[in-house]
């Protein structure tokens, strides 16, 4: 009895507590950071928060291709990649302006996605993922090529990129030295947000419009979606190139605030299952996910494994292996044990619990009318 | 409308038709009836062009000869959404909803290549006089439909793109004998509204009561075909395949 009762009141909580939508939440996060540097001008929160914000918009272009439309990209790092090596090596070795070659550089992401997609878009099985896997590593061997290497710069990288927003911009309008550096490093965190929060819209609109829901049915049911007169590669085509020119300019903006692009950065397999497990962690498939996910990303990442480092006996071990075996296996874990993603399985979960208070209800009524009609008998 | 002419196809090597002629005339009612791995949901699928879908756990690479033609058109090598958009819509074994949508959603995709949407929304209008539980359950995920829910729903998002020609891959299945009736009922009821039928079915019962004409599939070979009452004049047809 009193059970029956908390479970009902707890259900009746739980609907209107968690119905909340993460969109909501996700807006509230907004709002937050926009507020954040006035109401707490620390660099270093800023830069966090920074870092924070183009992993999640990397992850929300990760989340169109994977949790929208199915196709599993595990080198997303190749677009990123492909994104800030264009633009840092256009920029650096001809001296063209950023507002050239970023979208140079996204024209090459997008480019790339489609040649790697004519192929693997045909052929079911794991193509894709394999492909974009391997490709960020051949990439590298290639960059430290005797031929290339005056150009890409080996393991070192392409530096110095211009910047986008430029400190003497500021010290034109008359700041000091310092006050300038400090005005670039605010215009850098609000132009982040922007990029992040507009990505994250135009992704999320993009998923939710008609083009959207053609993914979605794919992801579904490929037979189904054929029967229904849809031309699957094209879709699928189409998904990988959205999500390639938003890894791409991302990866090239990204190389420009970061100064210089180097392989481990931007072409590393960490790069590539940084957005897997951000995604993962926001929830597959709904976009805004991610800049939850990133969050939780980046505490594990900062706070969890890399104060483990400090562990004596751990100390000694080659730690980026390491980190990449844990990243490893997580990811593995995920994709099998959850592959709606963390916060799906929650919600999931959530509407179980309503289904059931559903029939419970159902289960009442029929009681009820049961009692009624005895009555009348 | 329809005419296949020597149709093979190989799994893998392994064959599933093994030369099938069948020919499917405007306005009819056509039903092919065989059992288990006769090749009937492979038949479809050639016609429909979506042969090349693999399902989960079966490897193979499905090769097709021989010809299909459709209103005097070549169509055993179209993409299958050239030959959705030709109008012959097949509806697939299982059903297969999209099950992240609701059913409007699912209706919806159904129409995804019309670009009239006046008729579309006559269309809409029409599936749900013929379905009422789908107006009611329009906002209802999919997944969470009954199978005999899903199983409209399958059959109203085929309507939805418009057919001349409808392929059915059994729609009893898995149904209790009342919902059968109804469904085959609704088929029926589409047919007469100006569909041609290809029904494709392992209930012999219901497709000799239904259909105009029958053909008898049995390993990947046409065995026989006639109306009704042909089929059960000869005896042997009546014991061998139909276990009447
Ligand atoms: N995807 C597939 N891969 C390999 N063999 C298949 C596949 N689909 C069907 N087959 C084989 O082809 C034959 C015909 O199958 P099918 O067309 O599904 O028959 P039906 O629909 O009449 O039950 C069967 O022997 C079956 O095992
Ligand atoms: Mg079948």
């Amino acid at each position: 009895m009193i059970t029956a009762y908390l479970k009902r009141a707890y259900s009746s909580f739980a609907a209107h507590v968690f119905d909340v939508p993460p969109r909501l939440l996700a807006f509230l996060l907004f709002v937050l950071h926009l507020v954040l540097p006035v109401a707490k001008p620390d660099p270093f929160i800023q830069l966090t928060v920074f870092d924070i914000f183009f992993l999640a918009a990397f992850a929300a272009s990760w989340d169109l291709l994977v949790g929208r439309s199915g196709q599993i990209s595990l080198g997303h790092a190749l677009f990123f990649g492909i994104g800030g090596y264009t633009t840092g090596i256009l920029s650096v070795n001809l001296g063209l302006a950023p507002w050239i070659t970023i979208p140079l550089a996204v024209l090459v992401g997008v480019s790339a996605s489609l040649l790697i997609g004519l192929p693997c878009s045909r052929v079911k099985g794991p193509y894709l993922a394999l492909v974009t896997m391997a490709l960020p590593l051949i990439l590298v061997q290639l960059f430290k090529l005797d031929l290339l290497l005056p150009i890409t710069g080996g393991e070192a990288g392409v530096g110095i990129l211009l910047p986008i927003i430029p400190s003497a911009f500021f010290r034109m309008l008359g700041f000091g030295s310092r006050d300038a550096i400090r005005a670039v490093a605010l215009a850098t965190y609000y132009f982040a947000l922007f990029l992040v929060f507009a990505a994250s819209v135009i992704l999320y609109k993009i998923a939710n419009s008609k083009t959207g829901m053609v993914f979605v049915s794919i992801l579904d049911d490929e037979l189904a979606s054929k029967a229904c007169g849809i031309n699957v590669t094209r879709y699928k085509l189409m998904a990988l190139a959205i999500s390639s020119l938003f890894a791409a300019l991302i990866g090239a903006i990204r190389g420009h605030f970061a100064t210089i692009v180097s392989p481990g950065r931007f072409l590393d397999l960490t790069v590539s299952f940084a957005p897997v497990m951000v995604a993962f962690l926001g929830g597959i498939g709904t976009i805004y996910g991610p800049l939850i996910g990133a969050y939780i990303y980046y505490t594990l990442d900062r706070f969890v494994l890399q104060k483990m480092t400090q562990i004596p006996f751990l100390a000694f071990t080659d730690w980026e292996h390491v980190r990449f075996l844990i990243f490893a296996v997580i990811v593995i874990v995920l994709v099998i044990k959850w592959p709606r993603g963390i916060a799906r399985f929650v919600t999931d979960k959530l509407h179980d619990l309503e289904e059931a208070r559903d029939l419970d209800e159902r289960g009442k009524w029929i009681w009820k009318t049961y009692k009624k009609r005895k009555k009348k008998e | 409308m329809l005419q296949v002419e020597d149709l093979m196809v190989h799994y893998n090597g392994a064959i599933a038709l093994n030369g099938v002629n069948i020919k499917v005339e405007d306005g009819e009612f056509v039903g092919v009836v065989g059992p288990n791995g006769a090749g009937k949901t492979t038949l479809l699928r050639a016609i429909s062009g979506v042969l090349t879908e693999v399902e989960p756990g079966k490897k193979e690479h499905p090769s097709l000869s021989g010809t299909i033609t459709f209103d005097g058109k070549r169509i055993d090598k179209l993409r299958a959404w050239k030959i959705v958009k030709m109008g012959i819509v097949h509806c697939p074994e299982r059903r297969r909803p999209f099950s992240e949508m609701s059913t409007l959603e699912n209706l919806k995709m159904g129409a995804y290549l019309r670009k009239d949407k006046e008729g579309v929304k006559k269309d809409l209008k029409r599936v749900y006089e013929l379905f009422p539980v789908l107006k009611e359950r329009r906002n209802q995920m999919s997944q969470t439909l009954s199978g005999g829910e899903q199983q409209m729903l399958a059959i109203a998002r085929a309507l939805m793109s418009k057919p001349k020609l409808l392929l059915i891959d059994e729609p009893s299945l898995g149904l209790a004998p009342i919902l059968k009736e109804k469904v085959l009922e609704i088929i029926k009821e589409i047919w007469r509204s100006g569909v041609t039928v290809l029904l494709v079915e392992q209930d012999v019962s219901i497709t000799l009561a239904i259909a105009n004409r029958i053909y008898i599939l049995a390993h990947g070979r046409i065995a026989t075909e006639g109306t009704k009452k042909e089929l059960m004049k000869d005896r042997d047809v009546r014991e061998i395949y139909l276990g009447l």
